[in-house]
């Protein structure tokens, strides 16, 4: 091996062909300060460093040519440079601040939200389902939220001095029809849905995107989960029913199953409930829901099914009747919703979805039939482009069918039909922009059509928001938001006009660690509101679109999780200063479900030995306007304020039994929400009354709840 | 012939050179973490991870660094960011190497530091997460000390939670010990932690 040397020499030389190079440079933010420990190197190489105190960064290569200089830090969009080594001297590098969505500005004017990870969570999903009274409800732990007014007797959301007819509820995106279950008068309803299939709850309050419409007041956005963690069994055995439900799981395909019954006899049995009402057949129902996700690489397919029966029959003390009134009620619904969203490459999003219903309601009121029957349907396709972190807007269309029939029987064989078609059209564009951290701003305009009264609308939003530290910002809104009359009054008359609000909001916002305190001002102008001139909608009425109507107020909330340990509390306030001329009002009034003051104060309190969590709910309401026919003035009485205290008692038996009791009112407040008058005078010329109070004062519920799963962790702690 | 014999020595030459350039990249990085350097460490795991892109474990490096960095960390923004990059490179390690035990126990942990940090946010989330993932890492790698001590671990706290016993967990992680004993895995760099931990959580076993 002679030759030995020259091998050596090539060897040694191939390796000197490694000329270094050096490259060097600074780092530094927008404002030129310095940035430390940024990530400097070329693209595919080993070569690199990380910035010094001074953003200083300098390093040696052996690569020649062209290549990419990779600048990353955190916070920060990443940096590339192209061009040959050599150039790659004293480079003065500034980053551009990356859109942090978790702690940059947001777009919160008039949201909540309740989800997971959202920075703007005022409640998490564990809150809205443990909230004392609520009762698994998750619409009655949104009435513990400023905006809202606590409407005893109804159940359903009053937001902000509107109807309960001004919120509308979506799933994934799509409209639900009837979110509440079928009820009587003055017996208040549930949601339709129970709150674990959903991962996040988003409850808007006004200002809304322009990607909802049909809703005046408010929209209660619910997304369902997309993959669920485990396999599992629940059970649940309740003194109001019981329930079983199943989740399966193969591979990237999942299907919940649920399915419960709800009887109130045996309870009523017991603690029969006496203020004005008689029970012939407490509620009672059988529900089931469905859910199938289906995941792929790059799309994601959701259908829910819900099934829903029931029935009732009760008999109401009425002031105008010698004998209660009997009120007989069976409801079938059906609600299906399929969803698919795809993402595209180059940052393109689609989302599809269609949802139908089928509602049929059989009325019986003393002798007189009502039935009735709503088939409704939502389409909906919007595509989503992000430019940039900065940038991204969105571009959609909606079509929603509504057939609704209804026909009356009197017992003298006397038959009435009513009824409507309507096909609505929307389409609607908005854009997010990020100006910096610290200012954003949403712009949209959505644009609808109705056949039934072939009219058309145009709503701008417009929604800004300031970040004024680390902690606070202020936002700003402004909307125009349009909404077709009710079924009560559409199936009489089509000539009508959609009712008109606009929003005005302002918002502040401050997010310390564990601690968030809102406070927003208000003023919402009604435009367009319908009127008729009999006691009720009728077929004879007239109707006109002649009301009007304004509300405004101040919203706080404050919640605190940090302070006492094991404590979490909030507290909201909301003044709520509202007059309308609507329905068959004779001039602008402060309507009965909007009392001025609501004040609620939720506690929730972890005993750590006891393995028990404790929670105490504390509702007021001012007192309810009312309008007395022995005054000369219209809505001039007030009832006396609400009050109710409720507590609750999580017991964990172990990690997957827990008992829970619940009393609602365990005060035995005697809330009045309203009074009836007698239609005509008495002898001495006096309209005698009744008070409307709750069929029962106090409410008692105990629930055994049982989880099966294979890690034996699980448990029902959410669904309560 | 003697061509050959160039080549070949020319070749392993760069074959050689190219693994010195890992284990030396991988020695400086494990040498910083050492030195209490995180994100120095970090960046430099990010640099290796980024030019040997069929390689999982300088991905993990830069998901573990980060992770252990956060256990301890009051700063929200700065305990996001870190968690954050940990998930970001550990689910690219996961696309690399799917079915790996090591990788699953370390997305665990990212989790089990968002519920150190806060419980009350995370807890009920996350704890159904990272009970399915010990439970599929366990299924993977059975004989793997660290997932079989990592689960325990876990079940320990759970049961701590809830006020149960943790003792019946103890023979796990005896049984992790053993198991860390004659554990070893040809791969250079294959992670190697644990067994300090187990021997201090199995001392206060029963306490």
């Amino acid at each position: 091996m002679k030759n030995q040397p020259i091998y050596l020499i090539i060897l040694f030389s191939f390796h000197c062909l490694f000329a270094q190079t050096t490259v060097s440079g600074t780092v530094t933010d927008g404002s030129k300060r310095a940035i430390v420990g940024a990530n400097v190197y070329l693209e595919g190489t080993y070569d690199g460093t990380s910035t010094d105190e001074r953003g200083n960064f300098s390093f040696e290569t052996g690569e020649t040519g062209t290549q990419t200089l990779v600048i990353s830090m955190l916070s920060f969009e990443p940096h590339y440079e192209v061009g040959d080594v050599s150039y790659f001297t004293d480079l003065q590098i500034q980053l551009v601040e990356a859109i942090n969505s978790l702690t940059g500005v947001t777009l919160t004017a008039g949201t909540f939200e309740a989800g997971d990870n959202s920075k703007v969570s005022v409640l998490k999903p564990l809150d809205i389902v443990t909230t004392a009274g609520a009762a698994g409800d998750f619409v009655a732990a949104l009435q513990t939220l400023p905006g809202t007014t606590t409407i005893n007797e109804d159940g359903r959301l009053f937001v902000r001095g509107g109807d309960a007819g001004e919120t509308q509820v979506f799933i994934d995106g799509l409209r639900v029809f009837q979110p509440f279950n079928a009820t009587a008068n003055n017996i208040p309803t549930r949601g339709r849905f129970s709150p674990f299939l959903f991962k996040g709850i988003t409850f808007s309050t006004g200002g809304y995107s322009a990607e909802y419409g049909q809703a005046l007041s408010s929209v209660l956005l619910l997304n369902t989960t997309d993959v669920p963690d485990q396999e599992k069994t629940d059970i649940s055995a309740m003194s109001v029913g019981a329930g079983i439900g199943h989740t399966k799981i193969w591979g990237d395909q999942s299907l919940s199953l649920n399915t419960q019954y709800i009887n109130l006899a045996p309870y009523e049995t017991l603690i029969p409930s006496t203020q004005g009402v008689q029970w012939n057949s407490p509620y009672e129902s059988i529900a089931g829901e469905a859910v199938f996700r289906s995941k792929g690489e790059k799309g994601m397919f959701k259908c829910y099914t819900g099934f829903n029966l029931a029935h009732l029959d009760i008999a109401q003390e009425d002031i105008n009747f010698e004998d209660f009134v009997r009120f007989q009620l069976t409801n079938k619904n059906l609600y299906f919703n399929a969803s698919y969203r795809y993402f595209f490459d180059k940052e393109w999003t689609l989302n599809t979805g269609a949802s139908l219903s089928w509602d049929a309601n059989k009325v019986g009121i003393i002798e007189d039939a009502i039935d009735t029957e709503e088939i409704a349907s939502h389409l909906k396709a919007k595509i989503k482009k992000t430019f940039s972190s900065r940038l991204n807007l969105t571009v959609g269309t909606e079509y929603f069918v509504t057939d609704y029939s209804e026909t009356f029987t009197s017992t003298d064989g006397f038959a009435f039909d009513t009824g409507y078609n309507d096909r609505l059209w929307a389409t609607f564009v908005e854009s997010d922009i990020f100006f910096s951290n610290d200012f954003a701003m949403k712009l949209g305009v959505r644009s609808e059509y109705s056949t039934v009264f072939e009219d058309f609308t145009l709503s701008p939003r417009v929604s800004l928001a300031y970040k004024t530290g680390k902690k606070g910002q202020f936002s700003l809104a402004y909307g125009d938001f349009y909404q077709n009359p009710l079924t009560a009054i559409l199936r009489y008359d089509q000539s009508l006009r959609s009712e008109k609000a606009s929003h005005y909001i302002l918002n502040y916002q401050f997010l310390g660690e564990g601690k968030t305190f809102r406070a927003e001002a208000y003023y919402k102008d009604y435009d367009d509101l319908i009127k008729f001139d009999t006691e009720m909608p009728q077929f004879n009425s007239t109707f006109s679109n002649s009301g009007s109507g304004y509300a405004g107020g101040i919203d706080v909330f404050w919640r605190d999780n940090k302070s006492i340990q094991n404590l979490d509390y909030w507290v909201s306030y909301s003044y709520l200063g509202t007059e309308r001329d609507f329905k068959n009002f004779r001039e602008a009034a402060t309507p009965n479900f909007a009392p001025e003051h609501s004040f609620s104060v939720v506690t929730k309190y972890w005993l750590n030995k006891l393995r028990s969590q404790v929670g105490l709910s504390y509702l007021f309401g001012s007192g309810r306007p009312y309008n007395d026919p022995n005054s000369p003035e219209f809505f001039a009485e007030k009832t006396k304020p609400f009050n109710n205290l409720s507590v609750n008692w999580a017991y964990l038996i172990d990690q997957q039994k827990i008992l829970y009791f619940s009393v609602n009112n365990v005060l035995g407040f005697d809330n009045i929400n309203n009074y009836r008058y007698a239609n005509t005078p008495n002898a001495s010329g006096i309209f005698e009354r009744h008070a409307l109070r709750p069929a029962a004062d106090s409410f008692f519920f105990v629930g055994f709840f049982w989880t099966i799963s294979a890690d034996k962790k699980s448990n029902q702690l959410n669904n309560l | 012939m003697k061509k050959l014999i160039i080549l070949t020595l020319f070749l392993t030459s760069i074959a050689s050179n190219a693994q010195d350039k890992y284990t030396k990249g991988m020695e400086k990085a494990f040498q910083l973490w050492s030195e209490q350097k995180n994100l120095d460490a970090s960046n430099l795991f990010e640099r290796i991870a980024m030019a040997e892109q069929n390689n999982w474990l300088p991905y993990y490096y830069v998901a573990l660094v980060n992770t252990t960095a956060s256990f301890g960390e009051k700063d929200v923004e700065k305990l996001t960011q870190q968690l954050e990059k940990a998930k970001e490179f550990i689910d690219i390690a996961k696309r690399i190497s799917p079915d790996n035990g090591e990788i699953l126990v370390m997305e665990a942990m990212i989790n089990t530091a968002w519920i150190a940090f806060d419980g009350a946010t995370y807890g009920m989330t996350l704890s159904g997460k990272n009970a399915q993932l010990y439970q599929k890492a366990l299924e993977l790698a059975p004989a793997n000390p660290r997932v079989v001590f990592s689960k325990a671990e876990w079940d320990m706290g759970s049961a701590r939670f809830f006020g149960q016993d943790t003792t019946p967990y103890c023979k796990d992680v005896e049984k992790a010990l053993q198991l860390f004993a004659n554990f070893s895995n040809d791969t250079p760099y294959y992670p190697s932690w644990g067994k300090n931990r187990a021997k201090a959580v199995l001392e206060q076993c029963g306490e």
